[in-house]
């Protein structure tokens, strides 16, 4: 280990204008307020941008499942990595979601502009009501039991035959018209994704982030945290719900496929991708990992090769994922220095 | 038996040891006291290899950037690049700090797992010798290592690791969060181990007064740096360190 090489090492070091903007400095000139809003706005405007830059309209609706994704991606890291719980249940709260939805518009005349907010905020807490018995467990058990709850429903309905059976619910009313369509889903997946990144920043999102790290410590504090976590299951599923109800209207269609495992295995894998626990990461996984599935399909089966070696490659060799390498990126620089 | 130079460790570009030195001779008995964040686990990891473990995990999980530097020559051989299971079968073996026993596993097994480097014959003489040195274990054989006490935690630990036929034991904080006179007892213990297996151990405390009366020389660390040096009673008779680390 003596060597001359390994006498030196690399040191990382914020950036100078990294230190300035996380104060309030950071008003003191257009340089530190750009550096700050240039990332926000990169993501922002790009989302923006992208269904208009996209030929064809097959793409376009491509951009619109990634951010369906998103969304759930997004709940599912919200849980995991500031509740603690990890949710195999993506597909349930889709499901759940782009059913009701399907059902108010149905049967009882709902416009899907009403339908999706009702659908919202009705799935979130039926959502929140049935994982409420779970909501002691920790780590790989609840993650079990939610991996149980899509897979009971599609069967349950499937069994009973109830709101269509292996059918599905057909002759959904589809978004008034279809600039809407695509950007509702943008715009949403902005709201979710800066409303949660203000969240977890305040107190009640203090609260959370403490109950995964020590939850007999917030007990002992006295605090509920059976309160807690079903308020942060709360707005998990609620974004999950929306996810499938804007599902349902963009294919006009809902079936038991949307309690498929697609929507609770991508997500996941979408977070590892992108960075977990950054809540930006899972959306930058998706607006990958949707359309490179859907460029693999040319493949056929293959596809589902490539896409675990991807995921592999992801694991084992960046599994801090591509957001937070980007982050040191922008926010250090590195050096040689002698020791 | 062990002489490590130099050795640098960062925690990305936190100082974690400064440039610290340590010996241990043959048969010795070395204390390292040092006040907390002094350094003394990292030394313990850096000499027993964990360290070049955490230090691929981190780089692994894109966390902490880990530089180590420095030599440590072991039985004359240099060792600082030899993985840390090599290390244990060349005799270094490290008592973690906090225990960290199986805690599903049952007394008698947690001992079995530290006797996974020696021979058959080997490791039913250490059992016995085990249960010898510390009598209270021999009770709770079939106890699950969970819901031992402190105390037997620690002796449980202690005897796992002198299962694995040590050369040179590593105690990183044995008597953390004991009582006095559990202190005492495993004090007196480890001097018979050293006395009987004839073998070279090195112990972290941050209170050195338990310590202090089993140990032939000690380092102290503070902030990273070995800043003193010296044999017990070269140590006793600096005021300076009497006050910080004997309390009296």
């Amino acid at each position: 280990m003596n060597t001359a090489a390994q006498q030196r090492r690399k040191e990382r070091i914020d950036r100078g204008i990294k230190v300035r903007t996380d104060g309030l400095y950071a008003l003191m000139s257009w340089r530190e307020l750009a550096y700050l809003i240039a990332p926000r706005s990169i993501l922002i405007v790009g989302l923006l941008i992208l269904p208009l830059v996209m030929p064809g309209r097959y793409w376009p609706r491509v951009i619109s499942i990634a951010c369906i994704y998103a969304l759930v991606a997004m709940s599912f890291d919200f849980l995991a990595h500031y509740v603690g719980l990890v949710s195999l249940g993506g597909a349930f709260f889709v499901g759940i979601g782009s059913y009701l939805s399907a059902i108010l518009n149905t049967s009882l005349g709902l416009p899907p502009l009403i339908a999706v907010p009702v659908a919202t905020l009705a799935g979130g807490a039926f959502c929140t009501l049935v994982l409420l018995p779970c909501l002691p467990l920790r780590g790989v058990y609840f993650a079990i039991v939610t991996l149980m709850y899509p897979l009971f429903m599609a069967r349950l309905i499937e069994a009973l035959d109830i709101v269509g059976g292996t059918d599905g619910i057909m002759g959904i009313d589809s978004f008034p018209s279809a600039w809407i369509e695509q950007y509702g889903v943008i715009v949403m997946v902005l709201i979710f994704l800066f409303g949660l990144r203000r969240l977890v920043n305040t107190d009640f999102g203090l609260v959370l982030r403490a109950v995964k790290d020590n939850d007999q410590a917030v007990k002992a504090s006295g605090m509920n945290i059976t309160r807690y976590k079903a308020l942060a299951v709360f707005i998990a599923s609620a974004t999950g719900c929306l996810a499938g109800a804007c599902l349902a209207h963009i294919y006009m269609w809902t079936g038991i496929s949307t309690f498929a495992l697609d929507f609770s295995i991508l997500p996941i894998a979408a977070t590892v991708i992108g960075g977990s626990g950054t809540l930006v990461g899972p959306v930058l996984g998706c607006l990958i990992l949707v359309p490179v599935s859907e460029l693999l399909r040319d493949f056929g089966t293959l596809r589902i090769v490539f896409y675990s070696l991807i995921l592999l490659a992801f694991v084992v060799f960046r599994s801090d994922g591509l957001m937070a390498y980007g982050q040191r990126k922008y926010d250090q620089f590195e050096r040689w220095t002698k020791i | 038996m062990l002489e490590a130079a130099d050795l640098m460790v960062f925690y990305e570009n936190m100082l974690a040891l400064n440039n610290v030195s340590i010996r241990c001779g043959k048969n010795q008995i070395v204390g390292v006291f040092g006040a907390n964040s002094a350094g003394k686990s990292t030394l313990m990891y850096a000499l027993s290899g964990i360290m070049l473990d955490i230090r691929k995990k981190e780089a692994m999980a894109g966390g902490e950037r880990i530089t180590l530097t420095g030599s440590i020559r072991y039985l004359g051989r240099e060792i600082s690049t030899i993985k840390p299971s090599r290390r244990a079968k060349m005799g270094i073996v490290l008592c973690p700090e906090r225990r960290r026993i199986f805690k599903e596993s049952t007394v008698l097994e947690n001992l079995k797992i530290g006797g996974y480097l020696a021979s058959a014959a080997q490791a039913a003489e250490t059992l016995a010798y085990v249960f010898k040195m510390f009598p209270a274990l021999s009770k709770l054989k079939n106890r699950l290592g969970g819901f031992l006490s402190g105390g037997e935690q620690q002796m449980l630990a202690i005897g796992r690791a002198l299962m694995a036929q040590p050369k040179l034991l590593l105690l990183d904080e044995p008597l953390l969060g004991l009582s006095p006179l559990m202190q005492a007892t495993l004090m007196r213990a480890t001097r018979e181990i050293r006395n009987e297996r004839k073998i070279s151990i090195i112990i972290t405390e941050q209170y050195a007064r338990p310590v202090l009366p089993i140990v032939d020389h000690a380092f102290i660390l503070e902030n990273g740096s070995a800043v003193m040096e010296g044999s017990r009673e070269e140590l006793m008779d600096n005021p300076d360190i009497r006050a910080a680390y004997f309390g009296v």
